[in-house]
């Protein structure tokens, strides 16, 4: 293994890193307006957003990201390998994000809405000062394991020609025919990205805790 | 060569997506014609990724017999070329719907692909060989072969030849031993070499490539198969594009660049046919 290996073993690190940072700062975000209309009843849209939910967490990343990529442009949409990974981790993510989201809204007191209520909050100070401060506190462990989780999915993406981590590795056992010394740089890459979320999750906790604490 | 698991990626399509079922089914309709290709400007082209000689990474640089070939391509062809890099997987389904135009790999000629694809002229020779542990003297002929766990790549036109070997061990007096079958060929011999697996079989050219490279842990064996080669895939039907390539073909071979990069890339030339049926 050479030091050209290991740059491009990093910089497949680098697209690994933005593509799951897009992946989850757009599916998130999703996953909660996903998880509102669901837990609002909004007629129409909340079977919709059940039907999609039910769909996308019960068909494989690989299977999705295949369909996007060679399925689209047959609808008209042509996606360019990056575009087509990108879409499939928003759409995948998004719908496990809005099961943890509405796992944390479903077992949200309600005494504090009728208290609420009772002082006269509408509806949206009361979600905004009541309902999602302590909602994103009580997700924060379900979405920091799912973004962990699709961090470590992203070496599915290379089916289609997107290079990360792992791709890059194979590429290079391939080359040299010594395929464990790449995995063995390819895993202390991913050792760091996913320590920097979970270390990030503990910050935020302890920050949360001592805003609230009496 | 070992183009494995490209029906299995197939089939995952087809059996997961009707929508994309539907579309293979008149797959012509997604793939250009000639004329489309140089009305609009630039052919599609697919490479792998990991699959040494033929295309492989090499400093971040795509390289091999087949990544030399289209620059040749480039220079002659009167559109642009766009190449796609990705691995086999991904590969034929893509030709197959018209993502890609063609796809200049490495793809063994077989029977059942014959019927979603057509083939260009044969780009090189790739009966299938044996390869074993250099240090494991228990292996010196097709008769030690009895009972040896056999390597192959999932799916591959290799695994569809096996029954070939079966006849050529039962023949000594022998039984076939365990096939197990790998994702991919490094996976399978780095078993070979740790003596999960005796015997590794891939083609010729593929296995020449690892000895080369590892001199002294494998050792090459002897033939295991009839004829077999590997050639450029095209969407079936698409008569113009597969006549276009064709005569690239000829014309490199004429000229003498494509001897020299087989030279080059698999340390031999051959007198390859024009074209190729498989019995396979």
């Amino acid at each position: 293994m050479s030091f050209a290996d290991v740059l491009a073993i990093l910089s497949g690190a680098l697209t690994t890193i933005w593509m799951s940072a897009a992946g989850i700062a757009i599916g998130m975000p999703i996953g909660l307006g996903l998880a509102l209309i669901r837990w609002a009843r909004v007629p129409i849209a909340g079977p919709l957003v059940i039907t999609y939910v039910s769909l996308l967490r019960a068909t494989p990343l690989v299977t999705l990201v295949l369909l996007v990529f060679f399925a689209m442009p047959q609808l008209g949409v042509t996606l360019e390998p990056i575009q087509a990974g990108l879409l499939s981790l928003v759409l995948n993510t998004s719908a496990f994000n809005c099961e943890v989201w509405r796992a944390s809204l479903l077992s949200f007191p309600k005494d504090q809405m009728e208290a609420a209520k009772s002082v006269g909050m509408g509806r949206v100070l009361r979600f905004r000062r009541i309902v999602l401060p302590q909602v994103v506190r009580a997700s924060l462990p379900g979405l920091v394991n799912e973004m962990s989780l699709l961090v470590k999915t992203t070496p599915v993406l290379a089916v289609v020609g997107v290079v990360e981590v792992t791709r890059a590795a194979v590429r290079i056992g391939a080359e040299t025919y010594e395929p464990l010394p790449p995995f063995f740089v390819a895993l202390a890459v991913y050792l760091p990205i996913v320590f920097v979320l979970v270390s990030t999750q503990r910050r935020l906790e302890r920050r949360m805790a001592r805003s609230t604490a009496p | 060569m070992s183009r494995p698991i490209h029906w299995l990626a197939r089939r995952t399509l087809l059996a997961a997506l009707p929508l994309l079922a539907l579309a293979a089914a008149h797959s012509s309709a997604g793939a250009a014609t000639l004329e489309e290709i140089k009305k609009r400007g630039y052919l599609v082209v697919a490479t792998e990724d990991d699959f040494r000689p033929f295309e492989f990474v090499k400093d971040g640089k795509p390289t091999g017999f087949d990544n030399e070939m289209v620059e040749v391509l480039k220079k002659s062809a009167p559109f642009e070329i766009r190449q796609q890099i990705l691995p086999w997987t991904g590969i034929l389904a893509g030709v197959a719907t018209g993502k890609y135009d063609v796809a200049i790999t490495a793809a063994i000629i077989t029977k059942e692909r014959v019927q979603s694809l057509d083939f260009t002229s044969p780009i090189a020779d790739a009966t299938h060989y044996y390869v074993k542990r250099k240090a494991d003297a228990s292996i010196k002929g097709i008769k030690d072969l009895s009972g040896k766990t056999i390597g192959v790549q999932a799916g591959s036109a290799l695994l569809g030849r096996l029954p070939e070997l079966k006849s050529m061990i039962e023949k000594t007096g022998g039984q076939m031993g365990k096939v197990v079958e790998y994702t991919s060929y490094p996976e399978a011999y780095q078993d070979l070499a740790l003596g999960r697996t005796d015997i590794v079989v891939n083609t010729i050219i593929n296995l020449q490539a690892l000895v080369s490279e590892k001199p002294g842990v494998f050792e090459l064996g002897q033939p295991v198969s009839g004829k077999s080669y590997p050639a450029w895939a095209v969407a079936k039907g698409n008569a113009d594009l597969l006549k276009f390539l064709n005569e690239f073909i000829a014309k490199e071979k004429a000229s003498g660049t494509m001897p020299a990069l087989q030279k080059k890339w698999f340390g031999q030339t051959w007198d390859l046919p024009v074209s190729f049926t498989p019995e396979f």
